[in-house]
């Protein structure tokens, strides 16, 4: 055979053996069936992710089987849960998931109190620390709020002020885990991930008046959580109260319907 | 990676010449791309990450079973040199006529890289770049590669 015609003659069978599949297909089908099998045991929990427009900006959101996993204010400066979700959940993209939480949003904002019906999962949040302070933050009261240095006495570090500034600055699922409820000790609003004018907006719409000089409002009272009572900031009783059960209370009204009563020293009605 | 597990099932039962074997490597492949599907950067480089994945797959499963029949059986040396593997069934082969079956052993016993980077151009049909990418090593050595197996195929026939 010439040189030429074993070319063409290999060429050939080359051609033959890449069309020839025979037993591919069967082979194919019980490989995709072991295959799923074995997936089962490797399979990671699903994040269901989306984007939406709410009345706080546009969101990207993630829901997992326990409770949402992250809100992210896209234009703000909290970190990118993306990356972070991909180590640990598979993520699938799911408007209808993410809508259903936007329309909780939307209504939370517009007044609604009890419109924040999802659970959250904080299993985003990287340290025990953070956790430990993040699930102290979802026990302060809706309409009012706490101090960083309150909240660090809370989680047992009385001067932690700045690793809890930190803890709310990474925290994944801010709104439902309200870190806008967390102020400077000064009583003035301090700072916020999605920006300022946010920590307003969630803040009024909880019903704590904040006003223009971003300073608590003029009938706010500090209710104690040990004694049940509430007083006017510079009440000597107040000066002397452990931070750590202490929320601040928009007005008196607001502390009452929380179950505490009027201090008898300073009479905050 | 549904879109791929047809020419990786192809490169495989090419690669070990045993449907069983193929299906281990086929599912070891796939929960491996699964475990570090997250890493990986973008989707463009899907195929050649796949093809990777097996082509180390194989060279693991060859050198095991060169260390393998070294302790077994050392006489079985010479033949595993040869680039057949007398001593496991070939299913896939059992139906194939003469030639091709000449052209499958002669296929199999190409060494090591020129055989991962020729069946995968030749029966699969990827790019040179992505066979560079799968196989660690520049376009030019890929091409090199499928070059070469091509020669010694000629020479065998």
């Amino acid at each position: 055979m010439s040189l030429k015609n074993m070319n063409d003659q290999l060429l050939l069978d080359l051609d033959r053996e890449a069309d020839d599949d025979r037993d591919l297909d069967a082979t194919l089908a019980e490989a995709r069936r072991r295959f799923e099998k074995a997936l089962v045991r490797e399979r990671r929990p699903i994040a269901r992710v989306g984007v939406i427009d709410s009345p706080v900006g546009r969101l990207f959101v993630a829901d997992g089987p326990r409770g949402i996993l992250a809100i992210h204010f896209m234009d703000g400066k909290g970190p990118e849960p993306l990356e972070t979700m991909r180590g640990k959940f598979d993520i699938v993209e799911d408007q209808a998931a993410a809508d259903r939480i936007g329309e909780e949003i939307r209504r939370f904002v517009a007044g609604d109190r009890n419109a924040l019906k999802h659970e959250v999962d904080l299993s985003l949040v990287e340290s025990d620390f953070k956790r430990r302070a993040l699930t102290k933050l979802c026990k302060v009261p809706l309409g009012s709020v706490v101090t960083y240095q309150g909240l660090a006495s809370a989680v047992g570090a009385p001067d932690g002020q700045r690793a809890i500034g930190n803890a709310m600055g990474s925290n994944p699922i801010p709104i439902y885990v309200p870190c806008h409820r967390v102020i400077k000790s000064d009583l003035s609003i301090g700072n916020y991930g999605g920006g300022v004018p946010r920590k307003l907006k969630l803040l009024r719409a909880e019903g704590f008046a904040v006003g223009k000089d971003l300073r608590m409002p003029a009938h706010a009272v500090m209710g104690h959580q040990r004694t049940h009572i509430y007083c006017r900031p510079n009440c000597s009783a107040a000066q002397r109260a452990d931070m750590g059960r202490v929320y601040i209370f928009a007005d008196p009204e607001r502390a009452q319907r929380a179950g505490l009563r009027a201090c008898k020293i300073c009479h905050p009605v | 990676m549904r879109r791929h597990d047809r020419e990786i099932m192809r490169f495989l039962m090419r690669m070990t010449r045993d449907r069983d074997d193929a299906l281990d490597l086929f599912q070891e492949t796939f929960l491996r791309a699964y475990r570090a599907y997250p890493q990986l950067d973008s989707e463009d480089g899907l195929r050649p990450w796949l093809f990777k994945i097996a082509a180390n797959l194989c060279r693991n499963r060859a050198r095991d079973r060169a260390r393998h029949s070294r302790v077994i059986a050392p006489e079985a040396d010479a033949e595993m040199l040869d680039g057949v593997a007398p001593h496991y069934s070939n299913h896939a082969d059992r139906a194939a006529p003469a030639a091709a079956l000449d052209l499958r052993r002669a296929i199999a016993g190409l060494p090591g890289k020129q055989g991962q980077a020729f069946v995968m151009r030749k029966i699969v049909g990827l790019e040179y770049a992505e066979i560079g990418a799968a196989l660690g090593c520049s376009e030019e050595s890929a091409r090199a590669g499928v070059y070469q197996a091509l020669r010694k195929l000629k020479e065998l026939r």
